[in-house]
């Protein structure tokens, strides 16, 4: 019984993890239908930064947070406006695009750091709760993901920006005729979303390492938690990685991983068979 | 309706992007990259072939081989070479694709006609040379270490056997750290393969398995394993887990409360190149068995890890792939050297039984019957971010390709079936 309540627990960090990498590209792909394929290179580029700043400069973690969310949106802000800017009516190219940007992300990151980093855990150590060990970050990954969930939630609901995001997505024509900038609110959206990537990263950076291949991991879990969640859904995003990030733990736990993995793909493949948009889809005109 | 296709696109590129990030990658170089002269008149010198990936997902190790196998032609060339001949390599990228390396053996044996080529990481690739190296009766001389069960006449296997880690490894293990044992692998046939073999042993010295558990490849959470190996009371944890999955494994076993003082990770796939990333406090305490460290403290040793750094400093280390990859060349330069016609494959092969080298290591031989390699057997505690060696074999250990404590019926054949047997490799 103990065993399971852990399993449990256990998942709910999962489920945060899998929260964290998908926000950013739910912003990207959800409201702007930009596929980002190098969402998971933002993820890396995040770690790197965490890792330079932790590791080599001995910033404190938690400034190197904050860090990786600056220069990870700064650098998105700069893809957006070179590259993507101009391809947001031909997804294909976008595609294309990212898919090469990821390449190229990728093989620089491999060039300078052929082996994997290390990136020392901030919060070590354990706390037991009534005899259920809980590793300390994994606390603060589960709070960084609801403040963060929280934060994004506030901004694209109750801020003016976020109101004028919406007025894009609903009909871009419309909310330029009516005299919005919808060409730098592109630009800032693109950077938020590549800055919750970065946050990703860095959150990532302690457990897993840091390394030139670690987007390609999240990507796919990125990718599928969106599109269980419902395409434009934050809350979608909050159920959906809850239920695959609980469904996969508990499953290993009277199984085995393996198991666990081709389960859950398993349901999802029947969910979007039968449910296409996903849990919570919004209704669209 | 937009949406719809849309998420279509997306979830097709996705899926192509993992398959790609599995292995084969679309992008890869078609061209060959060659070193040395390629001038295929030349009737003087040998030409070998070198066929490790500069490209795709198991790039980084092979390159570190690539680079092993570069310094020791050229090493042999100063020392004159192959009585009195050169060698001429010619290096191939397979692009961590097995398909690609099928047609790449092809390109080296029937193009260039090298006489024998050193290469291949994983089992999958060196499978797929197979049938080639049969057709074209050409030789390969495999680097890697492997899970044994199989011999191919073609092939000289100088990476170690499971029984070189594990007949020493796991008895010192029964007497100084605990008798339960579980068992942690990667999901796929090299750590079940191995597992089995350390099952028999296990039981052999009065242990017991109280647990086994697969992760998939890549698998970055691993708190239900650490939960499961926490339930079973286990005394230590003997892990064939490989690549980059080590990271998340040792920090996640620190973190959900596991001890390496009471309960070590005693592994068989990890090496210099991971230590880093796993860091020191999380390796700390931990044993790691292979048939050598960097760190070993001989002078050979010392010379070849110099040599190595100075001549690639790009950030990679040396590991036990990166020396075994160097003896292979040299041992394929001693059989070289006692034949009178390269070219002739069956003399050649015959001309590696018990063909020997001194390598950083110690003295190598390969062994006259099974085409495996006599090698050391080596475990060591991780102690400050680095392998510190506690326990070496005096001599070389015989290669037990079925292994005698599972397959006793070969312990009298050189733990190998009949040559004919077509259970000797994948037909």
């Amino acid at each position: 019984m103990l065993t399971f309540i852990s399993q449990i627990i256990n998942g709910l960090n999962q489920s945060a993890v899998l929260l964290i990498a998908t926000l950013g590209l739910l912003i990207i792909f959800g409201l702007m239908n930009v596929i980002n394929m190098a969402h998971g290179e933002m993820i890396m580029v995040g770690a790197f930064v965490t890792y330079i700043a932790t590791s080599i400069l001995n910033i404190p973690f938690l400034i190197a947070l904050v860090l990786s969310f600056v220069v990870t949106a700064l650098f998105g802000a700069l893809t957006e406006v070179t590259i993507i800017k101009k391809l947001y009516s031909k997804p294909t190219e976008t595609i294309l695009a990212t898919y090469a940007l990821s390449i190229i992300l990728k093989e620089i990151a491999r060039i300078i750091w052929p082996l994997s980093q290390n990136v020392n855990m901030p919060f070590p150590g354990t706390i037991s709760l009534g005899g259920v060990i809980v590793p300390r970050y994994n606390i603060f990954v589960v709070i960084m993901a609801i403040l963060l969930l929280t934060f994004t939630i506030i901004f694209f609901r109750f801020t003016k920006f976020g109101k004028k995001i919406g007025a894009i997505t609903q009909n871009r024509q419309m909310t330029e005729c009516l005299g919005i900038k919808t060409s730098t609110i592109d630009t800032l959206t693109f950077a938020y979303g590549a800055g919750l990537a970065g946050i990703a990263g860095c959150i990532l950076a302690p457990t897993t390492g840091v390394s030139y291949d670690m987007g390609s991991t999240y990507l796919t879990d990125s990718f599928m938690t969106v599109v269980v969640g419902g395409v434009q859904s934050l809350i979608g995003a909050a159920f959906s990685s809850t239920i695959i990030g609980e469904g996969r733990t508990v499953l290993a736990g009277v199984s085995n991983d393996t198991w666990a993995k081709i389960m859950i793909f398993l349901a999802v493949i029947i969910l979007i068979r039968f449910k296409p948009e996903g849990l919570f889809a919004k209704e669209r005109r | 309706m937009k949406m719809k296709r849309i998420i279509a696109l997306a979830a097709s590129m996705v899926l192509m992007a993992s398959l790609a990030g599995c292995g084969s990658s679309a992008s890869a170089s078609k061209g060959s990259a060659s070193s040395g002269s390629s001038d295929s008149s030349s009737g003087d010198s040998i030409k070998i072939g070198v066929l490790f990936s500069s490209t795709g997902s198991t790039a980084l190790v092979e390159k570190t081989m690539t680079d092993a196998c570069t310094m020791a032609f050229d090493e042999i060339n100063a020392a004159g070479g192959i009585n009195g001949r050169k060698i001429e390599y010619i290096h191939e990228d397979y692009a961590s694709d097995p398909a690609k390396c099928t047609e790449k053996i092809k390109k080296l044996i029937e193009q260039d006609g090298v006489v024998a080529t050193v290469g291949c990481y994983t089992s999958a690739s060196r499978q797929a040379t197979l049938p080639t190296l049969k057709d074209d009766d050409s030789l390969l001389i495999y680097p890697t270490y492997t899970e044994g069960e199989e011999v191919h006449p073609n092939v000289i296997y100088v990476g170690c056997m499971p029984n070189q880690q594990a007949t020493d490894f796991i008895p010192y293990l029964m007497q100084n750290v605990g008798k339960k044992v579980f068992l942690v692998g990667s999901d796929y046939v090299f750590p079940k393969t191995c597992n089995k073999q350390a099952k028999a042993l296990i039981e052999q010295n009065g242990g017991e398995v109280v647990g086994e558990e697969y992760a998939p490849l890549g698998q970055t959470d691993f708190s239900t394993i650490c939960n499961k190996i926490k339930d079973s009371g286990a005394d230590l944890v003997y892990s064939t887990v490989i690549g980059d999955s080590n990271t998340a494994f040792y920090k996640a076993y620190k973190q959900y409360g596991l001890d390496p003082a009471k309960c070590p990770i005693c592994a068989i796939g990890i090496d210099e190149s991971n230590l880093q990333a796993i860091g020191a406090d999380y390796a700390e305490g931990n044993y790691a068995s292979m048939p050598y460290f960097s760190t070993l403290d001989t002078q050979a040793s010392k010379d070849f890890v110099e040599k190595y750094n100075e001549k690639f400093d790009d950030g990679t280390v040396v590991t036990v792939l990166t020396e075994s990859a160097y003896s292979s060349c040299y041992l394929l330069a001693e059989a070289l050297k006692k034949v009178d016609d390269p070219t002739d494959t069956d003399a050649l092969i015959k001309a590696f039984a018990g063909v020997e080298f001194d390598a950083p290591q110690g003295k190598i031989k390969v062994d006259e019957y099974n085409h495996s390699t006599w090698l050391y057997s080596r475990f060591a505690k991780i102690h400050d971010g680095k392998f510190d060696i506690i326990y070496s074999s005096d001599e070389a250990i015989r290669p037990e390709p079925w292994p005698a404590v599972l397959y006793p019926k070969y312990k009298d054949t050189n733990f190998m079936p009949d040559w004919n047997d077509p259970i000797c490799y994948p037909q």
